[in-house]
């Protein structure tokens, strides 16, 4: 259905970003295609669409062929960012966006938004708007608003992303109907999960070239040596915590809006830890954190730290006892270079941290990047200055918040070695995941939210069998997990 | 229409009785909650109008503009309430504005909440690195912080809200509209009783 031969690109001012890619795709297929942060797979689906040559400009060589029968349009898209993708006021109007360009007659836009809401069972999303979904259901409707215009190839940037467990449940089930009823699928990842298992082809690109073409039964062992699915490095001996708590949580409620975010949450944190919050998101775990260095306030309960309240004191005196480093890097990059990025905290609240710099651009391997523009970074290196610029402050409790998201394999082995060597240097360190692969790698003792309540805390390895929790649906058993596969 | 009164009105009682009327309208149409919220907002732009004018003018010009101000404002917020982006829209586009503008008028609204969300967002990642961001006279330098991320992150969705458009067949030719709201002669009637209103009204006020 659709032939490239020795295919060519660069965009604009960049070196060749694919170079020389050979691949046929066939009718009735579902194909992977896995690569790290920047090795041309995104590229990949922009010359599938289109979009290269039509929307970029840049340097396209070697031979595309699309021989398709039926009608426009022959390849669908569903981006990685929702927000993007999901432009309307409602659901509804969100699919007939593409029926409407393609000048449908309104029986038939009427009678598509039908058909398309039934198969993906969001009938009941219809009137609601874009942004009041969850990750999932988003995903979900972004599916939908591709798919009502009946592509032959469907193409996927990153449909997993920041999705928990369940969501990725419920995508991989939807992709897989969608291949079954005719289809052609091709799914474009930098994390391997349950859903190669479903797929007829597995594609591995590094650097712009196609590594592997085969089988998934064949890739196992490509993936692995190409850090696709990370390979956690053994922990270092535990050092035993102190007995002294660090923070202490006691009977903590938040409400906002009349809803109950928090309900009375009680524990402890001791010296030297290192604790995971996990939880689907929606569970209140970013709630929780945030009350730590006051973000939010509690509506009821209190909150110590070093046996001192915590309530009164301003967010910004507190990062240099309690560092919260966000999701995305993007939301705090503001310098033209990386070393005043990193220092642009410390210089604020005059801090004097010229010690600590150089031995947290060390730890981070920071040092060949001091003088680049914050913006120009790979994802990997975004996000390790992001997190420089916290450790930076020298906290005694640092926090991450979802920080294996949007990166690849080998940074997520990369940020297990480096928590580790800090733990052993003492810091205490707060993760909240829904990567329950990640948490396990680094964390000695997880706390379960669910549904805004403390539902458990205790050892990883107890509490991903527990009957219970399973059940609820605020844990899932390893050999359940869609994110792991070995 | 009814900004239109808002504008026309003279007497300061009536401005009053206006009030008055807005404020009971709003428990009818159910969101007066949703106005209590955002008054966060909107008492401070009213509050530095008042003060401006009472600085040049007096007292009572200061409060009638203040309050005028406060109607207007609600009445705009009740029309952004009750209709759908969407259903404006296609109203402008009956009008007879072109497609394109009228995009970019739904498209603008649409990210209004997105905009204000990752505006949190930044605030507390840099607050939780030690850049305070408070409304304070000696934080104003700081508010560099916020602006910078935010232009950037904007340029990149506007950059990726482009593409989706483009792959989901935006400006191609012959476009079809769908579920139209054909006005009907309840509509026009309507209409024209309130215009009726507006002109006995600016008569009464001005007469």
């Amino acid at each position: 259905m659709i032939r490239m031969k020795n295919i060519r690109y660069r965009y604009p001012g960049t070196g060749w970003v694919l170079k020389g890619i050979d691949l046929s795709i066939q009718r009735r297929e579902y194909i992977t295609v896995f690569g790290s942060n920047g090795s041309g797979k995104s590229t990949l689906g922009y010359i599938l669409n289109g979009l290269i040559p039509h929307f970029f400009n840049g340097t396209l060589e070697g031979y595309l062929a699309i021989n398709d029968a039926g009608a426009f349009p022959v390849v669908g898209t569903v981006l990685q960012n929702t927000d993007a993708q999901l432009f309307s006021s409602t659901v509804e109007n969100e699919i007939a966006f593409g029926l409407e360009s393609l000048g449908l007659p309104e029986s038939e836009i009427e009678r598509r938004i039908k058909e398309i809401s039934e198969r993906l069972h969001i009938t009941d999303l219809l009137g609601q708007s874009p942004m009041d979904l969850s990750g999932g259901e988003k995903r979900m409707v972004a599916i939908a608003s591709v798919l009502c215009l009946r592509p032959s190839l469907l193409i996927l940037d990153e449909p997993y992303s920041n999705l928990d467990w369940h969501g990725i449940r419920q995508v991989r089930s939807v992709l897989r109907e969608i291949h079954e009823q005719g289809t052609n699928v091709l799914v474009i990842e930098q994390r391997v999960g349950g859903f190669l298992r479903d797929a007829t082809r597995c594609i591995v690109t590094e650097h712009g070239k196609i590594i592997f073409n085969g089988s998934p039964e064949d890739s196992y062992e490509i993936l692995r040596r190409n850090h696709l699915v990370p390979n956690y490095p053994k922990r270092c001996d535990s050092i035993p915590a102190c007995n002294d708590p660090l923070l202490s949580v006691r009977n903590l409620s938040y409400r906002s809006q009349k809803k109950e975010i928090l309900k009375n949450i009680s524990f402890e944190i001791k010296n030297g830890e290192t604790v995971a919050v996990i939880g689907k998101n929606g569970a209140g775990k970013t709630s929780l954190v945030k009350q730590f260095n006051g973000l939010l306030r509690p509506t009821d309960g209190d909150l110590f730290f070093q046996g001192e309240k915590i309530k009164g004191k301003a967010t910004s005196q507190l990062a240099t006892d309690i560092g919260l480093c966000f999701q995305n890097p993007n939301d705090q990059f503001f310098k033209d270079n990386v070393k005043d990025e990193i220092l642009a905290g410390a210089r604020a609240i005059g801090k004097n941290t010229d010690h600590a710099f150089y031995t947290i651009c060390n730890i981070f391997h920071l040092d060949s990047i001091l003088d680049k523009s914050p913006y120009r970074l790979s994802e990997g290196e975004k996000k390790r200055v992001a997190l420089a610029s916290v450790f930076v402050m020298q906290p005694k409790l640092v926090i991450l918040d979802e920080p294996t998201v949007g990166q690849d394999g080998r940074f997520r082995e990369v940020l297990a070695s480096l928590l580790d060597e800090l733990r052993t240097q003492g810091l205490t360190i707060l993760i909240v995941t829904h990567d329950l692969e990640f948490a396990r790698a680094t964390a000695d003792r997880w706390i379960v939210l669910h549904d805004g309540r403390l539902i458990a805390d205790g050892y990883p390895r107890e509490l991903c069998r527990d009957e219970y929790l399973v059940r609820i649906g605020a844990m899932i058993r390893p050999e359940e997990d869609e994110e792991l596969i070995f | 229409m009814a900004i239109l009164a808002v504008f026309l009105t003279r007497r300061p009682e009536t401005l009053l009785v206006q009030c008055m009327i807005l404020l009971f309208s709003l428990p009818l149409l159910g969101i007066g909650g949703a106005l209590v919220r955002s008054l966060g907002l909107i008492c401070p732009m009213i509050g530095l109008i008042f003060i401006i004018t009472l600085l040049f003018y007096d007292v009572q010009t200061a409060l009638l503009l203040s309050v005028r101000l406060l109607n207007l404002m609600t009445v705009s917020f009740i029309l952004f309430r009750v209709s759908g982006v969407e259903e404006i829209g296609n109203t402008l586009k009956w009008i007879g504005i072109p497609h394109s503008f009228v995009f970019i008028f739904t498209t603008a609204m649409r990210y209004v909440p997105l905009i204000g969300q990752k505006i949190r967002n930044i605030m507390d990642a840099q607050t939780s690195r030690g850049i305070d961001l408070r409304p304070k006279i000696k934080n104003a330098g700081n508010f560099i912080a916020l602006l910078m991320p935010l232009l950037i992150q904007s340029f990149v969705l506007s950059d990726e809200l482009a593409i989706a458009m483009e792959t989901r067949g935006f400006g191609r030719k012959g476009r079809s509209i769908r579920k139209m709201h054909p006005l009907t002669g309840l509509d026009y009637s309507l209409m024209a009783i309130g215009l009726g209103f507006l002109i006995l009204f600016a008569w009464w006020e001005n007469g």
